[in-house]
């Protein structure tokens, strides 16, 4: 594959700090390592630092404190245009006076690479990303999702160690950005390169990432494989944000985190007795209201699959899970 | 041309959408407000003025009045009337040309000042010297570059001159006052378009290996044409039409047309001449206007691709 990068490499955050104009930490103390070849996202709720993040390693923003590395490259102080990563922007930031060719062969004009070069190599991007006989448009004359190629291509097309993308897919309507994540996946392994990506959707963070940072005001709550974030949720945040959880609060501020989909309905008597509140089918579920004793609630989620009771608002109901479904939540 | 038959060949499944020309029709936009300018204040007084210098007389007001070449063959016949035309166009290029230079800077650092306080000085600074008035402001640069003004006399007292400089009664005098009294014009043109300009363009051009020269010129200045079209065109018809300042800074020295159109409907009450030269001026300059417009036109679609 003649787009491949010139090799993965590394990045890693060493207690990166940035405020703006002296006020809250945007970004407090973050520390993180991509490995090569990586996809890896930072997910988290509006606000909380992704793009302040994303924004310092590719140099946009100076890091108050805290060190940025790539490879074994130290490029905290290294200036935007010599750190030699691909950017994708979330508006894509075409070139709007110059057509689609021209805009995937800036990075390589700059570059100086020789002319007929240049053309072979815009050919094999544009090729790449399905965008061939669109060369002579102008970003204008092109839908969403064919800017979000473009953009694509003319950040692969140097062949960048590092590729980072700020919610690339946030414009697109929901079929057309189902399909790019996985055209954005399979371009990302053929092409081998580490790519951070930036999000605040948790169902896309979860299907497309080999490993997750979630974060909240500033500061990483959590590092690990979809999974691992899913399954395993460290603190109450991470449990909250990702997916729907029941949170059952124990003594010392600590609580206990369960799944939906982990809770298993059956004749009262079980771990928790309740009554159903309120039932909504999912289609491929349905999802339980189910009224405690104490005046809590909990969510439970029943696959409409195989056997089972019809179950209908005010049935009396036990409800029990495996203990390894149910997580300690630090305090 | 040669692809006379793609359409028909290439149905699209691809949705083709409107197809345009960006860098021409943004232009013209920007273009719009002083085109606008153009028509309300010239095309009106120009019919007149058109219409006279075609006639012997005024009909309003004599009679037997017919119509004579005799206004346009006494400018081509005295090099005096090419002269003065030359040096209005010469003045006007210079302002305009000046006043871009000084303009965009000043432009670009207003239109990429995000704070309030700091756009608020900016702008105040550039919009004060319009609220004293053309002939206040001319005063101001005759105390200033006289012979025995302040700059003069301070050279002459620190000895680093033994006789004064002529800074002005000469076309030296006359741009640097008209420069002033324009900038602010080409300014708040261009800010407006600079400001326009997406920054995450310039960013994606320095993520891409561009340097901060590299992005001014591919990016930043290309998408920054349609102000420097407009204000250009601006200051320069406002410079090619100045009359107070040529008259108060240029002294003898200088003779541009609205001068001498002035002379002609003041003084000689010879409309017709005063149409005639007012048509020349106007021709000349929609000409120059057309080449630049071209010659950015051409410099705003770019190098092919490398
Ligand atoms: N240029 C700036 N000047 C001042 N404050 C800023 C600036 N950019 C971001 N911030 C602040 O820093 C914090 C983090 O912003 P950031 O853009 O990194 O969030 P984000 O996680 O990308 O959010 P979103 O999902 O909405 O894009 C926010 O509180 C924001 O208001
Ligand atoms: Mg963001």
């Amino acid at each position: 594959m003649d787009q491949s990068a010139s090799s993965p490499a590394s990045i890693g955050l060493d207690a990166v700090s940035k405020s703006y104009d002296g006020r809250v930490r945007a970004v407090d103390a973050v520390s993180l390592d991509v490995k090569p070849g990586e996809f890896f996202s930072l997910l988290g709720p509006s606000g909380c630092g992704k793009t302040t993040t994303l924004r310092m390693i590719a140099g946009f923003e100076t890091v108050d404190t805290g060190r940025i590395r790539v490879g074994d490259r130290d490029v905290t102080d290294v200036p935007v245009h010599k750190r030699d990563m691909g950017m994708v922007f979330q508006s894509y930031a075409l070139f709007p006076h110059r057509t689609v060719a021209e805009n995937v062969a800036f990075g390589l004009r700059m570059r100086k690479v020789p002319k007929a070069e240049i053309e072979e190599r815009v050919r094999a991007a544009l090729a790449l990303v399905a965008l061939t006989g669109f060369e002579d448009r102008r970003p204008g004359q092109l839908s969403g999702g064919q800017q979000q190629r473009v953009a694509l291509a003319r950040a692969i097309v140097i062949r960048p160690p590092v590729l980072l993308c700020d919610e690339p897919l946030g414009a697109l309507d929901r079929k057309l950005r189902q399909q790019m994540q996985f055209e954005l996946k399979q371009l990302q392994k053929e092409l081998g390169v580490t790519l951070v990506f930036v999000t605040h959707d948790q169902e896309e963070a979860l299907a497309m990432s080999d490993r997750i940072a979630v974060m909240n005001a500033g500061r990483i709550e959590q590092i690990g494989t979809p999974t691992e974030i899913y399954d395993r949720p460290r603190t109450r945040f991470v449990a909250d944000f990702i997916g729907e959880i029941n949170l059952i609060e124990r003594p010392g501020g600590k609580a206990l985190a369960v799944r939906p989909e982990k809770i298993v309905l059956g004749a009262p008597g079980a771990v928790l007795d309740g009554t159903i509140d309120s039932a909504s089918f999912l289609g491929g579920q349905t999802l339980y209201r189910v009224a405690l004793s104490d005046g809590r609630q909990m969510l439970v989620k029943e696959t409409n699959a195989g056997e089972r009771p019809v179950r209908s608002v005010g049935d009396k109901v036990g409800l029990a899970w495996a203990a390894a479904d149910g997580v300690e939540l630090e305090a | 041309m040669a692809d006379l038959s793609a359409p028909a060949l290439s149905v699209p499944a691809a949705p083709v959408l409107s197809p345009r020309r960006p860098a021409v029709s943004a232009i013209a936009w920007a273009v719009g407000p002083a085109l606008l300018l153009f028509v309300v204040f010239f095309i009106l007084p120009f019919g007149v003025m058109a219409l006279l210098s075609v006639l012997t007389g005024n009909p309003a007001i004599q009679s037997g009045v017919t119509f004579t070449a005799q206004h346009y063959e006494r400018f081509f016949e005295d090099s005096l009337y090419f002269e003065a035309l030359v040096a209005t166009l010469r003045i006007g290029a210079i302002t305009t040309v000046a006043s871009l230079v000084i303009g965009y800077p000043l432009a670009h650092l207003m239109a990429r000042t995000h704070s309030r306080i700091g756009h608020a000085l900016l702008l105040m600074a550039v919009i004060a010297p319009m609220l004293t008035g053309i002939v206040v402001r001319t005063f101001a640069w005759m105390t200033l570059l006289q012979d025995r003004g302040v700059i003069n006399t301070t050279l002459l007292s620190w000895g680093l001159i033994s006789s004064p400089l002529k800074l002005m009664y000469n076309e030296f005098g006359t741009i640097v006052a008209l420069v002033h009294i324009y900038v602010p014009f080409m300014v708040l043109t261009l800010t407006g378009v600079i400001g326009r300009i997406d920054e995450r363009l310039e960013q994606a051009a320095r993520s891409l290996g561009a340097n901060r020269t590299r992005t001014f010129l591919e990016v930043t200045l290309p998408l920054s044409l349609p102000g420097i079209l407009a204000g250009s065109l601006l200051v320069f018809a406002l410079s090619i039409s100045a009359y107070v300042t040529p008259f108060l800074m240029g002294g003898t020295d200088v003779l541009t047309l609205p001068m001498l159109i002035y002379q002609q409907v003041g003084a000689s009450f010879n409309l017709g001449f005063a149409g005639a030269l007012g048509v020349v001026l106007l021709a000349v300059s929609l000409i120059v206007i057309i080449a630049y417009n071209n010659v950015l036109g051409r410099f705003a679609g770019g190098e092919k691709m490398a």
